[in-house]
């Protein structure tokens, strides 16, 4: 186990490192002037002070030169200085973790359990009326767009209904030492709402098809024949079954819930990793930028890792080193 | 059944969230305080330091500044209780209050503006203070500015720069700000909001305003924040402001927030940029043409058609400020942009509507950014109005880094507009040509414009300043205006809009400056509630 653990980790490194490339090689290959962004919307400036900026930025030192300090700063920890926020890269994606952390946890809950509850329901009442709602709400949702579904909830719950706020992680107004739990949760339900929505479907639907195959195995004709019951049948060989894709596809889903994040977060104007590395690209902070595509690679990485971990703990013939 | 249930414990769910938030969440229309204010903005600052730019355009708030502008875009005493400039337009010598305190209960002396102005010209923000040689403080109430040429638009610089105290300054100055101005920093949570609340030992007239909340969001944001009454006042866009929403009154505050066309005055492919792009436009380098498209425009028209009225006829980067020439402005006049044509020898030949000459056809491409609304409305209106006279307008949306490319070849629907004028000095000065600042893409040099503007920024008094300003726009033979050189066909300058709740007083709003954030909130100071 810990040699397949330690194995893990390596490639995780290696992974990072090759991420690391491609993101620099990317945005040296772009247009982006940090220089350029920093002047915009600035006033006027003169001459000799473009200069000086563009010594202070280091534009015109070579791509290959500005990658190493990069990554000797990188390997002391040291991932930049943020141009938009004018703080250390770090101190916000620790700042902004936090926030984005709750917000996926909560869609990423939700999910699993209504994806494998109404995906169940489904295989169980295949074909009739339950499963006939459930399965075109589902290719409804998975074929919604986020931003679109985003604005709707918006609409629907804030404009409308006002029974939510239109975004933001506390009250307007407040102090941060005045902020309860419960309106932090109050202010995450709607993004978390979205954000699950949209991968809501892929599980659901999944589990569905997982548990029809089940149930059409010839072990399950024998225990209907024994007289077993819909119930039990589900419980003791239709769940330890499904368990395993769908746990796949729910720790396979932290990259498209990063994704998911960084337009739920900007609708709902939620201060998370996902609105930061938006704002971050429109305004060419290169340095946030490649710290959040690192932190990213790094999160959906150990995602992967726990699945590969919980299989061997679910299913010991992986866990003996077959499968990996 | 199972889902019944599912469905009912979802509900059950979110009534139980809402019955235990709701209480202290909201903040419903029924119990605005009087005293406070909600203000939806799109643009969040990235620092509150005024030495790395906070205020910078506008007033920075937080601080207090040596001078102010006033309404009419003068100056007025602040911090400063009088000033006077050497003969030889070298040296500014400030005298201070002796009674204003930081709101951390320490004295603001000479030493605090010493050390903001040394720590602003270092810090290498867009702050320009290029020509500051050095800033000395001989006691507790006087600064002595030493410039290293006479500087015309120093004062427009200090009027915008906040005195930042020496004691309690460090790096994180920029996110807890402390200061001696109208407003005290309260608390900033990132993209979301900033708090400030009133200075109650201000200086001057402490504010109406106890409490002012910013909250970051864009347009469709702010506006959906407006319809459910969670802000008091929203800026908004022209594209939107058509619709009435119940409770509040859309505020319209002129700008010189300008819109136009940067057209190459150059010919094609004759230079480079020193990055290797093309410079040069073979149609639009014919003064004539240039002159005919400002002439046709009829610009009371395009701002009713394009921004639905939100917007005024612009003649210049600078109209209705008080280094503005009133001779800039031209009267549409659809014949004399065809004689102009004519006489230049540009015909129809071939008659599809175009016009030709040497076998070069009236036709080019004017590229705006993609997602800009207002800009794609304008150069849609304008490129309509134009093909009556035989000229055609490609309008085409890209990126701005796609613009950083083409614009030295292709016109672009730009805008500027500032309190300072140094804008024009960056504009139309030859020195400024070509750059990648988007000054300049046109490549416009002219020697006399030169030495008015290079008199404009030397002049010794801002009298004497504003008369060169002038010159160079219009000498009554050349200049930079449309009738002179016509780099530029100006357009419109767009209206800032807000909506506001009703019964909330903003003052009386200054000229606002290019975007439309900051300048609503410089003088929150004055804002009141009615009853």
């Amino acid at each position: 186990m810990i040699e397949i653990i330690s194995k893990q980790i390596l490639k995780i490194i290696l992974l990072l490192l090759a991420v690391s490339v491609i993101a620099f090689t990317l945005v040296t290959l772009s247009p982006v002037d940090p220089v350029q962004q920093y002047l915009l919307g600035a006033g006027a400036v003169s001459p000799a002070q473009r200069v000086q900026l563009e010594a202070y930025w280091g534009v015109n030192a070579p791509p290959l030169q500005r990658y190493l300090n990069w990554l000797c700063a990188l390997l002391r920890g040291d991932l930049g200085t943020s141009l938009i926020y004018r703080r250390p890269v770090m101190d916000i994606i620790a700042e902004r973790f936090l926030n984005s952390f709750a917000l996926m946890m909560c869609a990423w809950l939700f999910t699993g359990i209504f994806g494998s509850v109404l995906g169940c329901i489904m295989g169980m009442y295949k074909d009739k009326m339950p499963d006939r709602i459930i399965k075109k709400l589902c290719y409804i949702l998975c074929s919604a767009p986020t931003f679109w579904l985003g604005l709707i909830i918006l609409l629907l719950f804030s404009v409308w209904l006002r029974w939510f706020p239109i975004g933001f992680s506390t009250p307007i107004g407040m102090l941060n030492s005045d902020v309860s739990i419960w309106q932090r949760l109050y202010h995450l339900f709607l993004p978390a709402l979205t954000l699950s929505l949209v991968s809501f479907g892929n599980i659901a639907l999944h589990t569905r098809q997982k548990l029809i195959d089940v149930l059409n195995s010839e072990y399950i004709l024998f225990a209907r024949a024994r007289g077993e019951s819909d119930r039990t049948l589900l419980l003791r060989h239709g769940l330890r079954n499904t368990l395993l894709p769908a746990l796949t596809l729910q720790f396979a889903s932290f990259a498209e819930l990063f994704g998911g994040s960084v337009l739920a977060e900007t609708i709902f104007s939620y201060p998370g990793l996902g609105s930061a590395v938006s704002a971050a690209g429109l305004n060419s902070d290169v340095p946030l930028l490649l710290g959040i595509t690192l932190f990213s690679a790094l999160f959906v990485a150990i995602g992967n890792l726990i699945a590969n971990i919980l299989y061997g703990i679910i299913d010991p013939q992986i866990g003996k080193g077959a499968g990996l | 059944m199972k889902i019944r249930r599912s469905a009912l414990i979802e509900l059950a769910f979110i009534t139980l969230l809402i019955t235990a938030c709701r209480t202290s969440a909201l903040t419903g229309p029924a119990d605005v305080k009087k005293d406070e204010v909600i203000i939806a903005i799109s643009s969040e600052p990235t620092s509150l330091d005024p030495t790395q730019g906070w205020g910078h355009g506008t007033t920075p708030l937080i601080q207090s500044t040596l001078v102010e502008f006033t309404q009419d875009m003068t100056f007025k005493h602040d911090l400063a209780t009088d000033y006077s400039l050497s003969d030889d337009g070298i040296t500014w010598t400030f005298t201070i209050r002796d009674d204003v305190t930081f709101t951390d209960g320490v004295k603001l002396t000479a030493a605090d503006v010493v050390f903001t102005f040394e720590t602003a010209k270092d810090s290498q923000s867009s702050l320009d203070l290029t020509f500051l040689e050095k800033t000395e403080a001989p006691d507790d109430t006087t600064v002595i500015f030493t410039m290293t040429q006479p500087t015309a638009t120093f004062l427009g610089t200090i009027a915008t720069i906040g005195i930042v105290p020496e004691h309690a300054y460090g790096d994180d100055y920029g996110i807890h700000p402390i200061g001696s101005g109208p407003f005290v920093f309260v608390q900033w949570n990132r993209q979301e909001q900033l708090i400030l609340a009133a200075n109650e030992d201000y200086y001057g007239t402490v504010p109406a305003i106890k409490k002012a909340t910013l909250v970051f969001m864009d347009e469709d944001a702010a506006f959906a924040a407006v319809k459910s009454e969670q802000v008091d006042i929203a800026l908004t866009a022209a594209t939107l402001a058509a619709q009435d929403i119940e409770g509040y009154i859309l505020h319209s505050v002129t700008t010189v927030d300008n819109r136009g066309m940067t057209l190459p005055v150059q010919p094609a492919g004759k230079a480079a940029t020193k990055d290797g792009y093309p410079v040069g436009n073979n149609v639009t380098c014919n003064i004539e043409l240039r002159q005919a498209i400002a002439y046709a425009l009829d610009r009371e028209y395009l701002a009713k058609v394009a921004l639905n009225g939100f917007a005024d006829p612009a003649y210049s980067e600078n109209d209705g400020l008080p280094w503005n020439n009133p001779d800039v402005a031209i009267e549409t006049d659809i014949t004399k942009a065809r004689q102009l044509l004519t006489d230049a020898g540009w015909q129809d030949n071939d008659g599809d509507g175009i016009l030709e000459k040497d076998g070069i056809i009236a036709e080019f491409t004017c590229i705006y950014p993609s997602g800009d609304s207002v800009r794609q409305a304008v150069a849609l209106a304008a490129s309509d109005q134009i093909m009556d006279i035989g000229i055609k307008i490609n309008v085409e949306g890209t990126s701005w880094d796609d613009i950083a490319r083409r614009m030295f070849s292709d016109a672009v629907l730009m805008g500027w507009g500032s309190s300072n004028p140094y804008t024009s000095y960056s504009l139309y000065h030859s020195s400024n040509m070509l750059r990648d600042d988007y000054y300049n893409p046109e490549g416009y040099a002219n020697e006399t414009v030169d030495a008015y503007l290079n008199a404009a920024m030397q002049a010794l008094t801002t009298a004497e300043s504003y008369e060169y300003w002038k010159l160079a726009q219009w000498d009554g033979e050349t200049g930079t205006a449309m009738k002179g050189d016509c780099p530029w066909v100006w357009l419109v300058n767009i209206q800032h809009l807000y909506y506001a709740r009703e019964g909330l007083d903003i003052g009386k709003q200054q000229l606002h400056a290019h975007g439309a954030s900051m300048p609503l909130i410089q003088n929150l100071k004055e804002w009141t509630w009615n009853e």
